[in-house]
């Protein structure tokens, strides 16, 4: 069966360890004359190092200091504001309404993590571990819509959302739509299944001979065996939607229910040289998306790179 | 020894005790992430090319017009320069993130001192929303911005029609670098040391060691990342949108394939025309998948 190109998933976590990893040889110790040049080289290299790593941040400070900066002083160019003032925030915050984008995409991204890490931990459980006909072919679908584009779903799911088949519900501009074609994640159902095969049999056996059902099997016994895997997938999914813009830009029209992205580009739109005020927007929109980085970095990166078959 | 172990079989008579339970159980298990499979991501293919065969507006269809939106497409001047938009782009986008994620894995795989900071600033712009990243960078080449102001430059850079579709290029480049990097980062951790140990004592110098050895070793890992970033670079949209408010402007430089999919649905309510549409790029971005299914699969699963 051909499965989807994950990279090794044990380089990764080594390398989100921080551990060094030796790679390159030593140079041949304490040869004379050495010495001298190679401090010299390796001077030049971490200055051209921080040079790059400073551009990669410029942008970032710079959005960072502009928000902080009273609206008349974000036309010159001091790098730290003159008179440093929060109002750019509270000004987004209040006046603009971001609370309430905040408040919609906090509430779509934890009931879509939720609901996609169950579904995936107990979907990716049964796969991995419960024995039952057609099994191989499922699986093989699950992988197939890893195929399948969004933008090759968008004329069909708007279709779909504007008149469900059947009911004839109209879901489009509810979080009900937004949150039903997002609350399954191929991806993570993979990894969650992957992980599970990981797990020695012997846990689970016991559990079943001291009398545990399947389900309790689940979740009191594998559950917590996935902890890391768990956590991988949890940070995948929420980064996910947090920074969603193609789906809550053509589902969440109503200006009640725009999340953090599309109040962005709204905010844009509407007030665009209002640039302290954008850049404070900005910054808590990156907000939690970098805390989570920052301190779990270790799952993050594991997750995203994994999710890298998703292209 | 010998010991007979009866064979798994899942439809044969010889069942385990409580197979049929089991099977019940994983079913049940497995119910709500297929149904939400089989509605939202398999029967949408089918109902994508059904809608590509209708004259379909916004009430429904109107006239079934057989396969006349795809020729349509083909003569349509809007759809091709979204096409030419779309492949220019990936043709320089592309190398850009290829040899930028290299660069970039190269350099945090050295034995240097603060590996944890620069690994995280280089990554830092993958973080970010393509919405944030978006308004930092048209306020950062805004015609007073910064970027302007360091190199003395007087250009609206994401409003002119030469300048557009360069900066949301530059501007892509730059923030999936960081991913690339991650990939790149796995397969250098990959190759095994001796390989370098035996090029220091032939007295290869690091230059010469990366163009001879290390970059020829990371053959695999360049297929990977090509086809990974052609295929996120087909489906280029939300910087494009947000830069020129949907319009694909100035005078359709920015206008991509996936722009004129939502445009066509959305503002014109042709939905027709836009399910084919998305039914062709479909297609391409299908053809590059199962290129690195079949070249990648087997080895990197293994």
């Amino acid at each position: 069966m051909a499965e989807p190109a994950a990279p090794p998933l044990a380089a990764i976590d080594e390398l989100a360890a921080g551990e060094e990893v030796a790679i390159g040889a030593a140079g041949p110790a304490g040869i004379p004359g050495r010495a001298r040049s190679e401090r010299i080289q390796r001077v030049i290299a971490y200055t051209a190092m921080f040079a790059l790593a400073l551009v990669f941040f410029i942008p970032f400070l710079w959005s960072v200091s502009t928000s902080l900066k009273p609206l008349p002083e974000t036309a010159n160019f001091s790098l730290l504001p003159h008179t440093w003032t929060v109002a750019a925030y509270r000004e987004a915050w209040t006046k603009y309404d971001f609370a309430r984008y905040i408040m919609n995409s906090a509430i779509v991204s934890v009931a879509i993590t939720f609901t996609s890490v169950f579904l995936a931990a107990i979907g990716g459980y049964a796969f991995a571990r419960l024995r039952f006909p057609g099994r191989n072919v499922l699986f093989f679908v699950v992988l197939g819509t890893l195929m399948i584009p969004d933008q090759l779903r968008l004329v069909p799911i708007y279709r779909m959302l504007t008149i469900f088949p059947v009911t004839h519900w109209n879901l489009v501009d509810t979080y009900q739509g937004y949150w039903a074609i997002k609350m399954v994640s191929a991806t993570a159902l993979f990894l969650m299944r992957q992980y599970f095969l990981t797990i020695p049999r012997d846990l689970e056996e016991a559990a079943v001979l001291d009398g545990a059902g399947y389900f309790k099997t689940f979740w009191r016994v594998m559950l917590p065996l996935a902890g890391p895997a768990l956590a991988a997938i949890a940070i995948l999914e929420f980064q996910g939607t947090w920074n969603d813009f193609f789906w809550a830009n053509l589902l969440l029209q109503s200006p009640t229910h725009w999340t953090m992205q599309v109040g962005l580009a709204q905010f844009f739109w509407s007030y665009g040289t209002l640039w302290n005020n954008l850049m404070a927007a900005s910054v808590i929109a990156l907000l939690p998306v970098v805390v989570i980085y920052l301190f779990f970095q270790r799952y993050f990166v594991a997750g995203v790179a994994s999710a890298g078959v998703k292209g | 020894m010998a010991i007979a172990v009866p064979k798994r079989r899942l439809f044969g008579r010889t069942k385990r005790p409580g197979a049929a339970r089991e099977a019940l159980v994983g079913y049940a298990f497995v119910f709500v992430p297929m149904a939400v499979f089989l509605l939202f991501f398999i029967y949408p293919i089918g109902y994508a090319v059904y809608i590509s065969r209708f004259d379909w507006g916004i009430l429904g269809p109107l006239e079934s017009l057989g396969w006349k939106n795809y020729s349509h497409l083909w003569h349509d001047t809007l759809f091709r320069r979204a096409i030419k938009n779309t492949v220019e782009y990936t043709v320089w986008v592309v190398p850009a993130q290829m040899a930028l994620g290299l660069l970039l894995a190269v350099v945090v795989n050295q034995r240097i001192r603060f590996r944890t900071f620069f690994r995280g600033a280089f990554y830092f712009p993958s973080l970010a929303s393509s919405a944030a990243i978006t308004a930092i960078a048209l306020y950062l080449l805004n015609i007073n911005g910064l970027f302007n102001k360091i190199f003395g430059l007087h250009q609206a850079w994401f409003y002119e029609t030469k300048t557009a579709l360069p900066a949301i290029t530059a501007l892509n480049a730059w923030t999936t670098s960081g991913t690339m990097m991650l990939f790149y980062l796995a397969a250098l951790q990959a190759i095994p040391t001796d390989v370098y140990e035996a090029a220091a004592i032939d007295g290869a110098g690091p230059w010469r060691t990366f163009w001879k050895i290390t970059f020829p070793l990371l053959k695999p890992a360049h297929f990977f990342v090509a086809v990974v970033s052609i295929i996120g670079a087909m489906k280029v949209f939300d910087q494009n949108y947000i830069v020129s408010r949907g319009t694909g402007g100035p005078a359709y430089a920015t206008y991509s394939v996936v722009l004129y999919i939502y445009n066509t649905a959305i503002k014109d309510s042709a939905l027709g025309l836009a399910a084919a549409a998305g039914v062709v790029l479909f297609l391409i971005i299908f053809l590059f998948t199962i290129v690195q299914w079949a070249l990648f699969g087997r080895q990197e699963a293994a």
